[in-house]
């Protein structure tokens, strides 16, 4: 399996604090890897350094072998990194297909001019990133909703045209921060099943944070957990639960005691 | 008679100008206060430019060559200061702006070659109806077209969230400085049709205030719709007008009911006439708010 993404010990400090402290993530294509971790516990700062969003105090983030701390966020993403918001980051006043034709504008064949003066190879491509949105929509459930504008959907299909969205950038790597938030059980089982046929389908790899316990232990092959910016686990499921670290982080001390 | 055709004209000039600072403002989302510094880079530009050649051409031709050199100055003042001014956000952006755009007016105070604080006269009246319409057309295709395709959506998705824009492959600084640069080359052309319309300019026509009343009409029509920059511009080129009308007094308190009326249409309706609304004439597809 080739490697997709690679962190060499990324650290990530706000002044005095440490959000992150050397992080070594590796990610090879195919992968569904979660991340989990109490709050502050640094997994959107890791997300946010691996999007270019912050550089990194220390350490490199390669993607398929390629350094791209420094880079920009939106050179990330055309070189196949894409991701979600813990809190939802829809274009809210644009339609659901103004949404996804924009993730899809960077792939954009026609030039400014084209554009103004409304030229044949403007409405050929047109029509084909609108074709492309509206299959794109089907997988996702949301046909017949293209021109709904985002605000008004209701919250699960909110993260789902999130989703939806983030892959309309065609990538190679997945992030998504959180993306059961705030969901209904239902909603949640649904996003579980969601979430694995992505990865089957499209090929790629998949990063995840999640604070629903149950996604992410039916979900992801392999688990890194951090508290306070350090990983303190690394390892499947399995490992995962057993591990009295992760269970004193999670439950506190007493936690451990009680069991 | 000529009165109501210098006022027609005025009507045409602003809304060109309104519809450059609605891309920069309403459609970009970036707080441009220093409009009214690019719409002299134009006028000057373009007075400069009939004034000194002198060139045997016929005056349409000469308007023409005049306008596309005053767009031109204008984007790339614009250019020049969006660059850094684009990486400020908010307030930091319109007071940066706004003091630029005091520079400009005041490079050209200075210049004594263009008439400094006298100001620049007798500029051919090259310009009429036909032209400034014919223009103002052509700048309504323009917007219109440019948000109907990739690039106006990607300017607008800067409006809605910066960041989720950049996260989406949009180069966000990329768009803001073209968006910006065209804005300002708008306002350029608009300067260009002014100057051949008044037949003179000086640094007192390009005042802070102006770049204030150009953002009330985009804030009055609806920020980020066309057709409400066009109703805005109308609404504050004729208002002034009705003012005088009912006698100095009252056209003397003329920015305290601007402020009046804007405020009562903020709690009327907070979106402006329109809203983000377009006023369309096709009967296909209606668009959705
Ligand atoms: N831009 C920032 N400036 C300062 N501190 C930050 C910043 N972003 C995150 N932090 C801090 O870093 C720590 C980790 O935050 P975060 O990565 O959001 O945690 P979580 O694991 O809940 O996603 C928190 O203490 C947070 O307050
Ligand atoms: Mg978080």
């Amino acid at each position: 399996m080739s490697q997709v993404l690679k962190t060499d010990a990324i650290t990530m400090q706000f002044g005095g604090l440490t959000a992150v402290d050397s992080l070594s993530l590796e990610i090879n294509q195919n992968d569904l890897i979660g991340i989990i971790g109490p709050n502050g516990a640094g997994k959107t700062t890791a997300f946010n350094m691996i999007t270019g969003h912050y550089l990194p105090t220390k350490g490199n983030v390669f993607l398929n072998n390629e350094k791209i701390n420094g880079v920009r966020p939106a050179v990330i993403t055309q070189k196949g990194i894409a991701r979600t918001f813990q809190n939802i980051r829809l274009f809210k006043d644009l339609t659901v297909l103004d949404n996804i034709r924009i993730a899809a504008h960077s792939r954009c064949e026609y030039g400014f001019f084209d554009s103004i003066f409304r030229t044949k190879k403007f409405k050929d491509y047109e029509r084909k990133i609108e074709e492309e949105a509206i299959s794109l929509l089907s997988i996702f459930k949301m046909q017949g909703y293209s021109d709904h504008l985002a605000k008004n959907l209701p919250y699960g299909m909110q993260r789902r045209l999130e989703i939806a969205r983030a892959m309309a950038t065609k990538p190679s790597l997945l992030l998504l921060d959180e993306p059961a938030a705030g969901m209904n059980p239902n909603e949640t089982i649904e996003l579980t099943k969601l979430i694995r046929w992505i990865r089957d389908e499209f090929k790629l790899a998949i990063l995840l944070i999640e604070h629903d316990m149950r996604l992410v232990m039916e979900v992801c092959e392999k688990i890194y957990v951090l508290d306070y910016g350090k990983t303190i686990a690394v390892g499947t499921p399995s490992e995962i639960q057993n591990n009295p670290k992760v269970i004193e982080a999670y439950l506190g001390s007493e936690g451990v005691e009680n069991e | 008679m000529d009165y109501f055709l210098y006022l027609t004209q005025m009507c045409g000039i602003f809304m060109i100008l309104a519809m450059g600072l609605n891309l920069i403002n309403g459609l970009c989302g970036q707080f441009s206060l220093g409009h009214a510094g690019f719409w002299a880079v134009g006028a000057y530009t373009g007075a400069a430019f009939s004034v000194f050649t002198n060139l045997p051409l016929p005056g349409f031709i000469i308007l023409l060559i005049a306008c596309l050199l005053g767009f031109i100055t204008a984007a790339i003042a614009g250019l020049i200061i969006g660059i850094p001014c684009l990486r400020l956000r908010g307030d930091y952006l319109a007071i940066a702006t706004l003091g630029f755009g005091e520079i400009i007016r005041i490079i050209f105070m200075n210049m004594d070659s263009v008439g400094g604080p006298r100001g620049f006269t007798d500029i051919p009246k090259l310009s009429n109806l036909f032209w400034v319409y014919f223009f103002v057309v052509l700048s309504i295709i323009f917007c219109a077209n440019l948000i109907r395709g990739g690039y106006g959506r990607a300017i607008i998705s800067i409006r809605e969230d910066e960041i989720a824009a950049e996260s989406m492959g949009i180069q966000t600084f990329k768009y803001k400085t073209l968006a910006f640069c065209i804005g300002a080359g708008m306002a350029g052309l608009a300067g260009v049709l002014f100057a051949h319309t008044t037949q003179f300019i000086s640094p007192n026509n390009f005042t802070f205030m102006w770049s204030v009343i150009i953002l009330l009409m985009i804030i009055l029509g609806g920020l980020g719709s066309i057709s409400g920059a066009i109703i805005g511009a109308v609404i504050l080129t004729l208002l002034p007008e009705l003012l005088r009308l009912l006698g100095p007094t009252v056209s003397e308190w003329r920015m305290v009911i601007y402020s009046v009326l804007l405020i009562l249409l903020m709690l009327a309706k907070p979106t402006g006439i329109l809203g983000k609304k377009e006023i369309t004439f096709s009967f296909g597809k209606k668009e959705k708010a």
